[in-house]
């Protein structure tokens, strides 16, 4: 089968001829894929740099927030539109480049695409700033004076990871906030940004070079060292290996946004656990599951359910199990490479080995997904990704904050199915021992707009806020021409 | 059926010269329906992948047991405290927990080694003088490599063979004699020892500038790979820089792939081309699987190697490795250890967490 090929990357001022590219290959034996990414020069990159800082300068800082949403906006509204070419292209090699299963990367590409719309956008931005217009002009403040939000003029953005789409999420932060931003790809999805940055400037041309989408292989510090030290803000996610490597190399004097690898897990309250509710509510932690073979940060590794319910936990194991197998026939596994294959076997091996001294673990499932089940509360531990899942029986849900709060730096989300009363409650001691999210079983990989990632305010992290004092403004007073 | 009657007919069947499928088959049904019933841990494992004396009709079928079932189980038919002797494992990779392999006698062991050893190793020559870059057995006494290398002294060493590691480190200044005799006396020499040790002897050798021309029939025997205890060489530097030090052929220079968890090794006809092709004697046989489902991949395609080794009459016949390999038509190429997969996503892999936990 003859390759498709296809080029990643946004490289505003550059020709691809004078460019170096390298050839990532994707897909399988039926249909490969082939993607050149490029492998800038030292001097190609330092002038890219230049220009994105010029043109975030001159062109997208006279931009207003209102003009903005619009433009993307628009871009969404294309990319939600299963007929535009953009869209038609990434339905077919997303799946190609990840391995997910084609109806699985359109529903969520959807679903996704959806949380950027113009009415989420500026839901975003009120989240964050109270008054969008804090990003335009100087507004006054209630404590008197004045403040207006700025972003930066260059942020250098690294992708990791191989959940489609996830690149949008900061490079469309960036411009809400009118800074100028680089990005690198993964190697494992790069083409999506690039994607989206070619649409942009289709819709808007005077934004040609107010972004670039770049590749180097990670780690490669003498490509990275002049992105890094000629950003005003440096945004990266991966695991702590890859972040500590970056962070290494980001001056001392520029802002350092770290986005680490997360566990994520669900809570299932006895109140779900009703014969009429908990087959529904297994099935939405199967989804969950499913999603992205738990290749999100807020994938969940562990479902503790508790005792006392018309259903035990050990039939919730039961139905996640049913499901999952339900999941597997409508969006079957991608498929793992050997070294994958190897850690989810040795993941479940050890569980098997585990549940062969009593009482260990039930271990159930021996093709594309895995549930284990613990009648015994045991330490927190991940699990084998791809569709492994543990569910731990517990008498009382309060019984896990001490076991997931020695993991604070780790945790994310948790999916809770529980009563009003009990999911405030809980939301206290989650929140005390470092969850920073806490959503719908069912909805754990679909954050909703304007979410504090992490914790965080995730566009006013990448601003920083000018204050005109009530004392300059009184001062000004007695400069003006027409003073008395 | 005795223990007795197990290890006398495995013996018969190891000194025939050749095996056809339906022989080797025999003697493994034969020794699943032994394991079955007197090692426990064994049972609930084969029960648990829905396995039984009754469903299991060829070696194949045989459920592989993962190497760690060595270190979370007693895979024994006796009493673990009945046997001679418990090989374990050095124990580099998983905290202290050792994985434990119980031989009842060290007699099938021993015959394993010493036959596959003259045959792939020795080449015809009867005896030969041997350097060991290893411990001797009394100093590790729990070590299946320790023994294996032991054993061959015994068996196939010439009279004036010795150890080259001393507590201290490698006796070098023993080395550069032995290795100048053999030059002056035209004496062919063996060098056997992990690979490990074969790096900390290049480097001293660069050291002093020294290296050697050996005579005709001189052969090394490498085996472990480095565990990290020396600097990682590629394959091919390995050999090539053991070739021209101790000016043997690489086709002399063979490798050694054997596990505590076996009573047989594989061995390659020296590292003239890499990767070399590894095989075994006619009681044992590989399959190269997918480690989830455990079905044998496509032919040509990598996988985990399952090794079915009748020699591990006590234990389990059957064992799935960490090692890649791809199976040709003689026997397999081994290429390294599965890599714990870095994660694709920004979901916490277990091993970024385990590091975070050892701080």
């Amino acid at each position: 089968m003859m390759p498709i090929r296809e080029i990643a990357g946004y490289l505003p001022g550059l020709r691809a001829e004078e460019v170096q590219w390298q050839t990532l290959t994707f897909g399988s034996k039926d249909q490969p894929l082939e993607v050149a990414v490029p492998v800038l020069g030292d001097d190609q990159a330092i002038a890219l740099i230049a220009r994105v800082k010029q043109a975030s300068r001159s062109y997208l800082k006279s931009l207003t927030v209102a003009q903005i949403v619009s433009i993307v906006d628009q871009a969404i509204a294309r990319l939600l539109d299963s007929k535009d070419p953009y869209r038609q292209k990434a339905d077919t090699l997303l799946p190609l480049v990840t391995g997910y299963d084609p109806e699985m990367v359109r529903l969520g590409l959807t679903g996704y695409l959806k949380t950027f719309r113009r009415p989420q956008l500026q839901r975003f931005v009120v989240e964050d700033f109270g008054n969008p217009q804090l990003l335009d002009e100087f507004q006054p403040r209630p404590k008197g004076g004045f403040s207006k939000a700025f972003g930066v003029d260059l942020a250098v953005h690294v992708w990791a990871g191989n959940v489609p789409g996830l690149s949008l999420w900061s490079l469309i932060s960036g411009l809400l906030v009118k800074s100028g931003t680089i990005g690198k790809v993964a190697s494992t999805e790069p083409l999506f940004a690039g994607w989206f940055a070619q649409l942009l400037v289709e819709l808007d041309p005077l934004l040609a070079n107010c972004f670039a989408v770049v590749w180097w292989k990670g780690g490669d510090e003498a490509r990275e060292k002049h992105f890094f030290q000629q950003a005003d803000l440096v945004l990266a996610y991966g695991g702590s290996a890859s972040l500590e490597q970056v962070r290494r190399q980001v001056p001392i004097t520029t802002r350092f946004l770290p986005y680490g690898h997360k566990l994520s897990l669900g809570m299932i309250s006895r109140r779900a656990l009703d014969a009429s509710k908990a087959s529904k509510t297994a099935q939405q932690a199967a989804y969950d599951v499913m999603r992205y073979d738990q290749q999100g940060c807020y994938s969940p590794h562990v479902f503790y359910v508790e005792r006392g319910g018309k259903i035990t936990p050990e039939a919730f194991s039961r139905y996640l199990a049913n499901e999952l197998s339900c999941f597997e026939r409508k969006f079957p596994r991608r498929a793992l490479s050997l070294d994958e294959a190897a850690s989810v076997a040795d993941w479940r091996q050890r569980e098997e080995l585990e549940s062969l001294s009593r009482p260990g673990p039930d271990v159930v499932g021996d093709g594309p997904w895995t549930v284990v089940y613990n009648d015994t509360v045991q330490e927190l531990t991940p699990s084998g990704l791809n569709r492994t899942i543990r569910v731990m029986a517990v008498d009382q849900l309060g019984q896990v904050i001490p076991l997931i709060a020695r993991h604070r730096s780790f945790l994310q989300t948790v999916g809770l199915a529980a009563a009003p009363r009990e999911l405030f409650e809980l939301a206290e001691l989650l929140g005390r021992a470092g969850v920073t999210r806490i959503s719908a079983v069912g909805q754990m990989t679909a954050p909703e707009a304007g979410w504090h990632h992490d914790g965080r305010p995730g566009l006013l992290d990448l601003t920083y806020t000018v204050d005109v004092e009530a004392s300059a403004e009184a001062a000004s007073e007695t400069f003006a021409p027409y003073v008395d | 059926m005795t223990q007795g009657a197990v290890i006398d007919g495995l013996l018969a069947y190891m000194a025939t010269d050749h095996s056809p499928e339906d022989e080797f088959d025999q003697q493994a049904l034969k020794l699943f329906a032994y394991q079955y019933q007197h090692n426990h841990p064994f049972q609930r494992f084969c029960q648990q992948r829905g396995k039984t004396v009754r469903t299991v009709k060829s070696w194949r079928d045989i459920p592989a047991v993962p190497i760690n079932g060595f270190k979370e189980l007693t895979l024994s038919c006796i009493p673990a405290s009945d046997a001679e002797r418990v090989f374990m494992t050095s124990g580099t990779t998983q905290g202290d927990v050792k994985g434990k392999h119980h031989h009842p006698t060290l007699s099938v062991y021993d015959y394993s080694m010493t036959k596959n050893f003259r045959q792939r190793f020795m080449q015809g020559r009867e005896r030969i003088r041997m350097g060991v870059l290893f411990p001797t057995e009394a100093l590790l006494p729990n070590s299946s490599l320790a023994h294996y290398l032991a054993l061959a002294v015994k068996e196939f060493g010439a009279q004036e063979s010795h150890y080259l590691l001393a507590r201290e480190g490698l006796d070098i200044v023993r080395l550069i004699a032995e290795l100048e005799r053999a030059e002056r006396v035209a004496e062919p020499y063996a060098l056997l020892g992990a690979s490990y040790s074969f790096v900390h002897l290049l480097d001293e050798l660069h050291k002093l500038g020294k290296s050697f021309v050996l005579p005709q029939g001189s052969r090394v025997l490498d085996t472990g790979g480095f565990k990290g205890l020396s600097r990682e060489l590629s394959m091919e530097d390995f050999y090539a820089q053991l070739s021209s030090v101790l000016g043997i052929e690489r086709r002399q220079c063979i490798n050694m792939y054997g596990m505590t968890e076996l009573s047989t090794q594989f061995y390659d006809s020296g590292n003239a081309a890499l990767p070399a092709v590894k095989t075994g004697p006619h009681w044992i046989r590989s399959r190269v699987v997918d480690p989830l489902s455990g079905k044998e991949v496509p032919r040509g395609e990598r996988g985990i190697l399952a090794h079915c080794d009748l020699a591990n009459f006590n234990s389990v016949t059957t064992i799935l490795t960490e090692d890649v390999g791809v199976a040709v038509n003689s026997g397999f190429l081994l290429l390294g250890r599965a890599q714990g997969s870095a994660a694709k996503g920004c979901s916490l892999a277990v091993e970024e967490f385990l590091q975070a936990a050892l701080g």
